[in-house]
């Protein structure tokens, strides 16, 4: 659906986007995880035509993407960071507004701007003009003036920005329902947890490079880490701590509070051996946690950060 | 259609704002003639002065002094009581007080005195007298050097020589100004209050966050989001002039359709539109907020009117300001609309003149237009 080859953009002296290569396929849910200034945003924009760029390639739909390429944006959605609404216009307007600038029969429109406005649930606001909506209302307009021809390929730039639980729910289960009904969805944010939650396949993407590639599960095997367990135990010595380090799989140990932090590579039983040895050596310990790796674990051994840095 | 349609639906939002800089338009015109009705006529009337003589001579001449006096002014002849005539003038009973001595004759025309008269001070009124009191005396005194006798110099000097005024009817209303000239004179103040603010209203809607984004990674293109914007754009400034000058027709009806500038005065008034509709275009993109908006379009109204003889007639301002105001639009659409005003048929050198105007203002618009494609440029992200 969407290749990209080489992706360089510049700012002056600052590069936004370092030879980027993305390959996204048709039918998925595709996510761009990054922390803020990542290049997330630049990318899409050189996706839509928005931005000049300074070398490579984009090709959507097996066709070269230029500013006048209407082809390929007819077939294109588009939800932007910003809200991108009319203040002037009523919720049904706006919708009706950014629909006509792709379905020019007005039978046909009313149809689908109505089905978008069931889409996000703002049946009751059709009349209100936006500054009279919450927030996450707002988000959802900003959605349904996005999706309401009914685009092959969606792009959604954090939509879900400064929004409550409520309607971020809604959001995202309304994004999985677009893809079920056959849209291909390029999905950015610096939520590992909402990508992690509807994204088939996922791009890491840090100072303008893409970092890793795959599915979640893929990205987390990429990684040393399989487990990370974390065991409030008080008054351990260094003995110890050399001692638990020896432990077959633990490769990093950390102590810091009387909190005891140690990553695994994946194998069973680590736990069991930690608590073993402990309750050998009569030290008593509190609260135990087992975690599997997150994308901000995968993030974090790539690059050495966290994601939210 | 779907910017244009955009445009229209935004533009219903400032329906109000539109009325009411209608309002305010047809009202300052009806004001403004209504007071230039009332003032015309009075600058031409001559003033009736009420005089005093004191009559001391009697002779031929004196009465014929009187006599010429009483044709224009109010004569009472006094008694020689210097308190009574003091009383009458500070009563303003009388206005003027003219002493004939006993030797009229002999002393005015043989030895060439003034006449005393006593006034009341800072009365303009009393030069005139003081000049048709002269005139009488130079007359009587050229009869009197030609060798005319007292009677005979009084019976010559008795009516005032009158002088046969031809009225170059230029305009052909009699020299008087036309009321629709007023009505005209105030169109730009209307055309650039509402223009800018329609204008810059819808742009700013437009132009808000990521909207200009939007619009242009959509599947419209840009020229076709260009052209429709124009056509909404042209739309609204056509409505505009249509209603301007189908009320001006309702208005002055014959009087406008007859005069042989109503042509002018439309081209004219068109070509104030364009400017006006270039410079809102530039307002639209310079301008990000409402309240910017307001300030912006106050002072490029407010002052262009004001400079350029819109709300003061050009003939009134000295010529710094003329000289200044030449670099606006809005002074040469006044000085055409002033020049159609003066004449009743545009042929020659007034033709020329008034195409000299139009073609400065379409100079203007031309200008606003590149001014703004340039900054257009500037600001798109591509």
């Amino acid at each position: 659906m969407i290749e990209i080859n080489n992706l360089v953009k510049r700012y002056g002296n600052l590069v936004a986007l370092d030879h980027l290569n993305l390959n996204i396929h048709e039918g998925e849910i595709f996510g761009l995880l990054g922390p803020n200034g990542s290049g997330k945003t630049t990318a899409i924009n050189c996706m839509l035509a928005l931005l000049k760029y300074d070398k490579g390639t984009i090709r959507i739909m097996g066709e070269e993407m230029r500013p006048d390429n209407y082809k390929i944006k007819q077939q294109i959605g588009i939800v932007l960071q910003n809200v991108a609404v009319f203040d002037e216009l009523t919720v049904y307007e706006n919708i009706d507004y950014f629909c006509g600038l792709y379905i020019k029969d007005k039978t046909k429109r009313r149809h689908l701007v109505e089905e978008a406005i069931q889409f996000v649930g703002l049946e009751d606001y059709v009349r209100v003009r936006p500054k009279k909506l919450s927030g996450g209302l707002l988000r959802r307009l900003n959605i349904a003036c996005g999706i309401a021809h009914k685009p092959k390929l969606i792009i959604l730039d954090e939509p879900t920005v400064a929004v409550d639980p409520q309607s971020r729910n809604k959001i995202l289960e309304g994004i999985q329902k677009l893809n079920r009904q056959g849209s291909t969805i390029i999905y950015t944010s610096h939520y590992m947890e909402e990508v992690e939650q509807i994204c088939t396949r996922i791009a890491i993407i840090d100072h303008g490079r893409s970092i890793a590639v795959g599915t979640k599960e893929e990205l987390k095997n990429m990684i040393k880490t399989g487990e990370t367990i974390t065991i409030e135990a008080i008054a351990l010595e260094q003995k110890h701590l050399n001692d638990i380090q020896q432990l077959p799989h633990i490769f990093e140990l950390s102590y810091h509070e009387q909190i005891l932090t140690l990553r695994c590579t994946g194998a069973e039983h680590n736990l069991i051996r930690v608590l073993n040895y402990l309750q050998e050596q009569h030290i008593p310990f509190g609260r135990v946690f087992s975690e599997l790796p997150t994308l901000n674990d995968v993030f974090l051994e790539i690059t050495g950060k966290q994601l939210r840095d | 259609m779907t910017v244009y349609k955009g445009y229209m639906k935004i533009l219903k939002q400032n329906k109000g704002l539109i009325l009411l800089y209608l309002v305010i338009f047809f009202s300052v015109t009806m004001m403004f003639q209504a007071v230039a009705k009332n003032d015309i006529p009075g600058n031409y009337q001559a003033e009736s002065v009420k005089i005093g003589i004191v009559d001391s001579d009697g002779g031929p001449l004196a009465r014929g002094l009187i006599s010429y006096l009483e044709h224009f002014h109010k004569v009472t002849l006094l008694a020689d009581d210097t308190a009574a005539m003091q009383e009458k003038l500070f009563y303003r009973d009388i206005e003027y007080i003219v002493r004939i001595p006993s030797d009229f004759f002999d002393t005015c025309m043989a030895d060439g005195q003034k006449l005393s008269v006593t006034k009341v001070p800072g009365s303009y009124t009393s030069f005139y007298v003081d000049q048709q009191i002269n005139s009488f005396l130079n007359n009587a005194r050229t009869y009197y050097a030609a060798g005319f006798s007292e009677e005979e110099v009084s019976e010559a000097s008795q009516m005032p020589s009158t002088v046969e005024v031809n009225l170059l009817d230029t305009n052909g209303t009699a020299g008087a100004t036309p009321n629709f000239v007023y009505y005209f004179r105030y169109i730009p103040y209307l055309f650039l209050s509402v223009l800018c603010y329609v204008m810059g209203n819808i742009l700013a809607a437009f132009r808000r966050g990521d909207l200009p984004k939007r619009m242009q990674a959509s599947a419209v293109s840009m020229h076709r989001q260009n052209t429709e914007s124009l056509l909404a754009a042209a739309t609204i400034a056509i409505v505009l002039w249509a209603i301007t000058i189908i009320a001006s027709l309702f208005f002055y009806h014959d009087t406008l359709i007859n005069h042989g500038g109503f042509i002018y005065f439309l081209l004219n008034s068109f070509m104030m539109l364009l400017v006006a509709l270039t410079i809102s275009y530039l307002v639209g993109l310079i301008t990000t907020n409402s309240n910017m908006l307001s300030g912006i379009v106050n002072v490029i109204s407010l002052g262009m009117c004001f400079l350029c003889g819109t709300f003061v007639p050009l003939e009134y301002m000295n010529s710094g300001v003329k000289t200044a105001a030449q670099f606006l639009p809005v002074y040469w659409y006044e000085k055409t609309n002033d020049l159609l005003a003066q004449f009743g048929s545009i042929t020659g050198d007034v033709r020329i003149e008034v195409l000299q105007g139009l073609g400065i203002q379409l100079v203007f618009a031309v200008a606003f237009v590149c001014i703004a494609m340039a900054i257009s440029k500037r600001k798109r992200t591509i």
